[in-house]
Protein backbone atom coordinates (compact mmCIF):
# COMPACT_ATOMS: atom_id res chain seq x y z
CA UNK A 1 0.00 0.00 0.00
CA UNK A 2 1.59 3.40 -1.09
CA UNK A 3 1.58 6.71 0.83
CA UNK A 4 -1.33 7.54 -1.27
CA UNK A 5 -3.48 5.36 -0.89
CA UNK A 6 -2.85 5.26 3.27
CA UNK A 7 -3.21 8.99 3.61
CA UNK A 8 -6.99 9.24 0.96
CA UNK A 9 -8.19 6.10 3.40
CA UNK A 10 -7.09 8.69 6.45
CA UNK A 11 -9.21 11.22 4.59
CA UNK A 12 -12.03 9.13 4.42
CA UNK A 13 -12.47 7.64 7.12
CA UNK A 14 -11.67 10.42 9.52
CA UNK A 15 -12.63 13.72 7.89
CA UNK A 16 -16.25 12.93 8.64
CA UNK A 17 -15.72 11.46 11.94
CA UNK A 18 -13.70 13.10 14.19
CA UNK A 19 -15.55 10.94 17.42
CA UNK A 20 -13.97 7.61 15.69
CA UNK A 21 -10.76 9.04 15.43
CA UNK A 22 -10.25 9.83 19.18
CA UNK A 23 -11.29 6.23 19.84
CA UNK A 24 -9.29 4.48 17.27
CA UNK A 25 -5.81 6.66 18.10
CA UNK A 26 -7.17 6.87 21.87
CA UNK A 27 -6.96 2.73 21.72
CA UNK A 28 -4.00 2.62 19.46
CA UNK A 29 -1.81 4.72 22.18
CA UNK A 30 -3.03 2.48 25.40
CA UNK A 31 -1.42 -0.36 23.12
CA UNK A 32 1.95 1.23 22.30
CA UNK A 33 1.91 2.22 26.27
CA UNK A 34 1.37 -0.94 27.26
CA UNK A 35 3.68 -2.29 24.48
CA UNK A 36 6.66 0.41 26.08
CA UNK A 37 6.31 -0.84 29.40
CA UNK A 38 6.58 -4.63 28.92
CA UNK A 39 9.19 -3.61 26.50
CA UNK A 40 10.78 -1.94 29.58
CA UNK A 41 10.86 -4.65 31.97
CA UNK A 42 11.77 -7.25 29.15
CA UNK A 43 15.00 -5.40 28.15
CA UNK A 44 16.13 -4.29 31.77
CA UNK A 45 19.30 -6.12 32.97
CA UNK A 46 18.39 -5.08 36.86
CA UNK A 47 15.37 -7.16 36.87
CA UNK A 48 16.17 -11.10 37.79
CA UNK A 49 15.17 -13.44 35.28
CA UNK A 50 12.39 -14.89 38.33
CA UNK A 51 11.01 -11.35 39.12
CA UNK A 52 10.19 -10.66 35.40
CA UNK A 53 8.22 -13.90 34.92
CA UNK A 54 5.91 -11.87 37.37
CA UNK A 55 6.18 -8.78 36.48
CA UNK A 56 5.27 -9.31 32.48
CA UNK A 57 1.94 -10.68 33.29
CA UNK A 58 1.55 -7.97 35.66
CA UNK A 59 2.06 -5.40 33.12
CA UNK A 60 0.29 -7.55 30.59
CA UNK A 61 -2.83 -7.55 32.74
CA UNK A 62 -3.01 -4.19 33.86
CA UNK A 63 -2.31 -3.15 29.66
CA UNK A 64 -5.25 -5.52 29.12
CA UNK A 65 -7.65 -3.70 31.66
CA UNK A 66 -6.46 -0.06 30.11
CA UNK A 67 -6.65 -1.52 26.15
CA UNK A 68 -10.10 -3.05 26.98
CA UNK A 69 -12.05 -0.67 29.41
CA UNK A 70 -10.85 2.71 27.35
CA UNK A 71 -12.14 0.67 23.94
CA UNK A 72 -15.59 -0.82 25.50
CA UNK A 73 -16.69 2.28 27.19
CA UNK A 74 -15.32 5.05 25.15
CA UNK A 75 -16.76 3.30 21.92
CA UNK A 76 -19.92 2.18 23.53
CA UNK A 77 -20.59 5.86 24.76
CA UNK A 78 -19.58 7.16 21.47
CA UNK A 79 -21.83 4.78 19.38
CA UNK A 80 -24.74 5.23 21.64
CA UNK A 81 -24.91 9.29 20.85
CA UNK A 82 -23.48 8.82 17.44
CA UNK A 83 -26.91 7.19 16.56
CA UNK A 84 -28.89 9.55 18.82
CA UNK A 85 -27.87 11.95 16.35
CA UNK A 86 -28.40 10.04 13.49
CA UNK A 87 -32.33 8.84 14.37
CA UNK A 88 -32.84 12.17 15.54
CA UNK A 89 -33.50 11.56 19.40
CA UNK A 90 -30.54 14.46 20.00
CA UNK A 91 -31.33 17.52 17.47
CA UNK A 92 -30.63 20.62 17.01
CA UNK A 93 -33.76 23.40 15.74
CA UNK A 94 -32.39 22.97 12.04
CA UNK A 95 -32.32 19.24 12.42
CA UNK A 96 -36.00 19.24 14.76
CA UNK A 97 -37.39 21.31 11.88
CA UNK A 98 -36.29 19.26 9.05
CA UNK A 99 -37.70 16.36 10.72
CA UNK A 100 -40.84 18.32 11.42
CA UNK A 101 -40.67 19.94 7.56
CA UNK A 102 -40.40 16.05 6.16
CA UNK A 103 -43.12 14.33 8.42
CA UNK A 104 -40.44 12.07 9.64
CA UNK A 105 -41.30 12.77 13.42
CA UNK A 106 -42.38 9.50 14.44
CA UNK A 107 -39.13 7.98 13.46
CA UNK A 108 -37.70 9.68 15.61
CA UNK A 109 -35.41 7.38 18.12
CA UNK A 110 -36.32 4.18 15.98
CA UNK A 111 -32.35 2.20 15.58
CA UNK A 112 -33.56 1.70 11.97
CA UNK A 113 -33.90 5.01 11.01
CA UNK A 114 -31.22 7.00 9.38
CA UNK A 115 -31.46 11.14 8.76
CA UNK A 116 -28.81 10.70 6.20
CA UNK A 117 -30.42 8.64 4.36
CA UNK A 118 -33.51 10.51 3.98
CA UNK A 119 -34.64 12.03 0.58
CA UNK A 120 -33.88 15.68 1.41
CA UNK A 121 -30.69 15.33 3.38
CA UNK A 122 -29.05 17.51 1.20
CA UNK A 123 -30.63 20.37 2.35
CA UNK A 124 -29.42 20.09 6.05
CA UNK A 125 -26.25 17.82 4.88
CA UNK A 126 -23.22 20.70 6.53
CA UNK A 127 -25.29 21.97 9.30
CA UNK A 128 -26.18 17.87 10.58
CA UNK A 129 -22.49 16.88 10.15
CA UNK A 130 -21.04 20.04 12.01
CA UNK A 131 -23.89 18.86 14.99
CA UNK A 132 -22.87 15.08 14.69
CA UNK A 133 -19.27 15.47 14.98
CA UNK A 134 -19.58 17.71 18.15
CA UNK A 135 -21.59 15.31 19.62
CA UNK A 136 -19.09 12.57 18.78
CA UNK A 137 -16.64 14.45 19.96
CA UNK A 138 -17.84 15.56 23.09
CA UNK A 139 -19.05 11.92 23.49
CA UNK A 140 -15.93 10.04 22.57
CA UNK A 141 -14.52 12.72 25.12
CA UNK A 142 -17.13 11.65 27.92
CA UNK A 143 -16.52 7.97 27.53
CA UNK A 144 -12.63 8.31 27.75
CA UNK A 145 -13.19 10.08 31.07
CA UNK A 146 -15.26 7.49 32.21
CA UNK A 147 -13.25 4.57 31.24
CA UNK A 148 -9.77 6.23 31.97
CA UNK A 149 -10.39 8.32 34.90
CA UNK A 150 -13.04 6.10 37.17
CA UNK A 151 -13.41 2.54 35.95
CA UNK A 152 -9.61 1.59 34.77
CA UNK A 153 -8.38 2.75 38.02
CA UNK A 154 -10.40 1.22 40.05
CA UNK A 155 -10.10 -1.62 37.75
CA UNK A 156 -6.12 -1.57 38.18
CA UNK A 157 -6.49 -0.88 41.91
CA UNK A 158 -8.31 -4.41 42.48
CA UNK A 159 -6.04 -6.05 39.81
CA UNK A 160 -2.57 -4.71 41.87
CA UNK A 161 -4.23 -5.50 45.26
CA UNK A 162 -4.44 -9.50 44.44
CA UNK A 163 -1.23 -9.25 42.41
CA UNK A 164 0.37 -8.03 45.45
CA UNK A 165 -1.29 -10.42 47.86
CA UNK A 166 0.20 -13.11 45.28
CA UNK A 167 3.39 -11.66 45.60
CA UNK A 168 3.68 -11.36 49.33
CA UNK A 169 2.61 -14.77 50.18
CA UNK A 170 5.28 -16.02 47.25
CA UNK A 171 8.07 -14.04 49.07
CA UNK A 172 6.74 -15.51 52.22
CA UNK A 173 6.77 -19.13 51.06
CA UNK A 174 10.78 -18.17 49.69
CA UNK A 175 11.76 -16.81 52.98
CA UNK A 176 10.68 -20.18 54.78
CA UNK A 177 12.02 -22.57 52.32
CA UNK A 178 15.32 -20.50 53.04
CA UNK A 179 15.01 -20.61 56.77
CA UNK A 180 13.93 -24.61 56.76
CA UNK A 181 17.49 -26.26 56.96
CA UNK A 182 18.48 -24.29 59.92
CA UNK A 183 15.25 -24.16 61.88
CA UNK A 184 14.24 -27.90 61.55
CA UNK A 185 16.58 -29.97 63.80
CA UNK A 186 15.39 -33.44 63.15
CA UNK A 187 15.64 -36.89 65.13
CA UNK A 188 17.83 -37.91 61.78
CA UNK A 189 19.94 -35.08 61.88
CA UNK A 190 20.65 -35.63 65.91
CA UNK A 191 21.73 -39.46 65.94
CA UNK A 192 23.99 -38.30 62.34
CA UNK A 193 26.18 -36.14 64.65
CA UNK A 194 26.21 -38.70 67.57
CA UNK A 195 27.50 -41.67 64.96
CA UNK A 196 30.46 -39.20 64.80
CA UNK A 197 31.80 -38.81 68.12
CA UNK A 198 34.59 -36.76 67.08
CA UNK A 199 32.03 -33.82 66.12
CA UNK A 200 31.59 -31.35 69.30
CA UNK A 201 27.96 -29.70 69.38
CA UNK B 1 -27.79 -18.41 13.54
CA UNK B 2 -26.30 -17.79 16.91
CA UNK B 3 -25.16 -14.24 15.68
CA UNK B 4 -28.05 -12.86 14.01
CA UNK B 5 -29.93 -13.81 17.56
CA UNK B 6 -26.92 -11.78 19.29
CA UNK B 7 -27.77 -8.96 16.85
CA UNK B 8 -31.19 -8.92 17.50
CA UNK B 9 -30.85 -9.07 21.24
CA UNK B 10 -28.58 -6.08 20.80
CA UNK B 11 -30.87 -3.91 18.72
CA UNK B 12 -34.04 -4.76 20.95
CA UNK B 13 -31.47 -3.30 24.09
CA UNK B 14 -30.66 -0.32 22.04
CA UNK B 15 -33.73 0.53 20.89
CA UNK B 16 -35.20 -0.23 24.77
CA UNK B 17 -32.23 2.38 25.36
CA UNK B 18 -34.08 4.97 22.98
CA UNK B 19 -37.35 4.61 24.34
CA UNK B 20 -36.58 6.09 27.28
CA UNK B 21 -34.27 8.69 26.50
CA UNK B 22 -35.83 11.51 26.37
CA UNK B 23 -35.51 13.71 22.96
CA UNK B 24 -32.71 16.48 23.46
CA UNK B 25 -32.97 19.58 21.33
CA UNK B 26 -30.07 21.81 21.25
CA UNK B 27 -30.49 25.24 21.73
CA UNK B 28 -28.56 28.14 20.20
CA UNK B 29 -25.74 28.32 22.89
CA UNK B 30 -25.50 24.39 23.09
CA UNK B 31 -25.65 24.06 19.24
CA UNK B 32 -22.64 26.27 18.96
CA UNK B 33 -20.86 24.68 21.98
CA UNK B 34 -21.15 21.35 20.27
CA UNK B 35 -20.57 22.30 16.68
CA UNK B 36 -17.08 24.20 17.73
CA UNK B 37 -16.06 21.57 20.06
CA UNK B 38 -16.06 19.27 16.80
CA UNK B 39 -14.40 21.78 15.03
CA UNK B 40 -11.66 22.78 17.75
CA UNK B 41 -11.25 19.62 19.98
CA UNK B 42 -8.43 17.79 18.75
CA UNK B 43 -6.64 14.38 20.28
CA UNK B 44 -4.59 17.07 21.78
CA UNK B 45 -7.15 19.16 23.51
CA UNK B 46 -8.18 15.99 24.33
CA UNK B 47 -5.66 14.57 26.13
CA UNK B 48 -5.67 18.15 28.09
CA UNK B 49 -8.87 17.54 29.38
CA UNK B 50 -8.34 13.76 30.45
CA UNK B 51 -4.83 15.04 32.47
CA UNK B 52 -7.30 17.56 34.29
CA UNK B 53 -10.08 15.56 34.94
CA UNK B 54 -7.99 12.64 35.54
CA UNK B 55 -5.97 14.79 38.59
CA UNK B 56 -9.47 15.30 39.90
CA UNK B 57 -10.39 11.65 40.20
CA UNK B 58 -7.72 8.93 40.31
CA UNK B 59 -5.34 10.19 42.96
CA UNK B 60 -8.62 10.12 45.77
CA UNK B 61 -9.42 6.67 43.27
CA UNK B 62 -5.85 5.64 45.22
CA UNK B 63 -5.92 7.31 48.20
CA UNK B 64 -9.28 5.42 49.30
CA UNK B 65 -8.11 2.36 48.09
CA UNK B 66 -7.69 0.30 51.76
CA UNK B 67 -6.59 -3.32 50.51
CA UNK B 68 -3.14 -1.78 50.55
CA UNK B 69 -1.31 -0.50 53.61
CA UNK B 70 -0.88 3.17 54.14
CA UNK B 71 3.10 3.36 52.91
CA UNK B 72 2.22 2.21 49.61
CA UNK B 73 -1.36 3.61 49.25
CA UNK B 74 0.94 6.85 50.00
CA UNK B 75 3.66 6.02 47.25
CA UNK B 76 0.83 5.27 44.61
CA UNK B 77 -0.93 8.61 45.17
CA UNK B 78 2.65 10.24 44.30
CA UNK B 79 2.74 7.90 41.83
CA UNK B 80 -0.20 8.72 40.22
CA UNK B 81 -0.09 12.22 40.15
CA UNK B 82 3.19 12.45 38.75
CA UNK B 83 1.95 9.68 36.14
CA UNK B 84 -0.79 12.20 34.77
CA UNK B 85 1.26 15.41 35.06
CA UNK B 86 4.22 13.62 33.05
CA UNK B 87 2.01 12.24 30.79
CA UNK B 88 -0.30 15.05 29.99
CA UNK B 89 2.37 17.48 29.50
CA UNK B 90 4.17 15.46 27.00
CA UNK B 91 1.04 14.22 25.85
CA UNK B 92 -0.07 17.26 24.79
CA UNK B 93 3.17 18.92 23.35
CA UNK B 94 3.81 16.17 21.19
CA UNK B 95 0.24 15.97 19.50
CA UNK B 96 -0.12 19.84 19.46
CA UNK B 97 3.50 19.56 17.61
CA UNK B 98 2.44 16.82 15.01
CA UNK B 99 -0.78 18.18 14.08
CA UNK B 100 1.14 21.86 13.93
CA UNK B 101 3.57 19.56 11.49
CA UNK B 102 1.04 17.94 9.75
CA UNK B 103 -0.92 21.40 9.06
CA UNK B 104 1.96 22.61 7.50
CA UNK B 105 2.89 19.67 5.34
CA UNK B 106 -0.45 19.04 3.76
CA UNK B 107 -1.01 21.82 1.38
CA UNK B 108 -2.22 22.47 -1.66
CA UNK B 109 0.56 22.18 -4.69
CA UNK B 110 0.80 25.48 -6.64
CA UNK B 111 3.01 28.42 -7.46
CA UNK B 112 5.70 28.97 -4.81
CA UNK B 113 4.91 26.27 -2.65
CA UNK B 114 7.45 23.56 -1.84
CA UNK B 115 6.84 20.67 -2.39
CA UNK B 116 7.70 18.86 1.41
CA UNK B 117 4.99 21.43 2.63
CA UNK B 118 2.40 19.03 -0.21
CA UNK B 119 3.83 15.84 1.01
CA UNK B 120 0.82 14.33 3.05
CA UNK B 121 -1.67 16.28 0.84
CA UNK B 122 -3.85 13.31 -0.35
CA UNK B 123 -3.92 13.39 -4.31
CA UNK B 124 -7.92 13.28 -4.83
CA UNK B 125 -8.60 16.49 -2.14
CA UNK B 126 -8.93 20.23 -4.17
CA UNK B 127 -10.23 22.32 -0.81
CA UNK B 128 -8.38 22.19 2.02
CA UNK B 129 -10.37 25.43 4.04
CA UNK B 130 -12.54 22.53 5.01
CA UNK B 131 -13.98 20.74 8.56
CA UNK B 132 -13.04 17.64 6.84
CA UNK B 133 -9.95 18.55 5.99
CA UNK B 134 -8.76 19.92 9.26
CA UNK B 135 -10.01 16.32 10.78
CA UNK B 136 -8.11 14.72 8.57
CA UNK B 137 -4.48 16.80 9.64
CA UNK B 138 -5.18 16.20 13.04
CA UNK B 139 -5.88 12.44 12.80
CA UNK B 140 -2.75 12.14 10.62
CA UNK B 141 -0.90 13.87 13.30
CA UNK B 142 -2.34 12.30 16.06
CA UNK B 143 -1.25 8.84 14.33
CA UNK B 144 2.35 10.34 13.92
CA UNK B 145 2.72 11.24 17.25
CA UNK B 146 1.72 7.90 18.43
CA UNK B 147 5.18 7.09 16.46
CA UNK B 148 7.09 9.84 18.65
CA UNK B 149 5.09 8.77 21.96
CA UNK B 150 6.69 5.21 21.50
CA UNK B 151 10.59 7.09 22.02
CA UNK B 152 9.26 10.00 24.72
CA UNK B 153 7.66 7.50 26.93
CA UNK B 154 11.28 6.37 27.88
CA UNK B 155 12.89 9.53 27.27
CA UNK B 156 10.97 12.27 28.72
CA UNK B 157 8.03 10.57 30.23
CA UNK B 158 9.37 7.51 32.60
CA UNK B 159 12.14 9.52 34.06
CA UNK B 160 9.96 13.07 34.49
CA UNK B 161 7.49 10.79 36.74
CA UNK B 162 10.09 8.98 38.66
CA UNK B 163 11.46 12.49 39.41
CA UNK B 164 8.09 13.94 40.24
CA UNK B 165 7.30 10.69 42.29
CA UNK B 166 10.39 11.00 44.57
CA UNK B 167 9.61 15.01 44.96
CA UNK B 168 5.75 14.41 45.52
CA UNK B 169 6.67 11.68 48.29
CA UNK B 170 9.35 13.57 49.86
CA UNK B 171 7.12 16.29 50.68
CA UNK B 172 4.55 14.50 51.88
CA UNK B 173 6.73 12.11 54.29
CA UNK B 174 8.38 15.75 55.23
CA UNK B 175 4.87 17.39 56.37
CA UNK B 176 4.04 13.90 58.08
CA UNK B 177 6.67 14.18 60.83
CA UNK B 178 6.51 18.20 61.10
CA UNK B 179 8.52 19.94 58.75
CA UNK B 180 11.61 17.96 59.67
CA UNK B 181 13.10 14.97 57.83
Amino acid sequence: MNLDKVLSNLYKNYGENPGKMLVHTGTAGWILSCAAQLMAIWTNDKIPPEQKTFLIPQELGDGLINILSFYILTSSVKNLSSKAVLNGKIANKAIRKYLEKHNLTDKIGKIDFNIKKTEHFGDIKEDFNAFKNGVDVIASTAGSILSCNIVTPILRNEYAAKQQVAANNVLAQKKENEKTPYNRFTMKDYQSILRHPGMRI
Amino acid sequence: MAVSAIKNTANRVQQAFYNVMPNFVAGKKADKFYKTSGREISSAENRLILGVTALMSQPFIDFYNRKIDEDTRRVAVCRTVAKIIAGTLTGYAVRKGTIKGMQMCSQLPGNGVPRWKTLFTPKDVKKIDTDEFKQYQNALGTYISLGVMVFTNFLIDAPLTKFLTNKFNEKVVEKKSGGTK
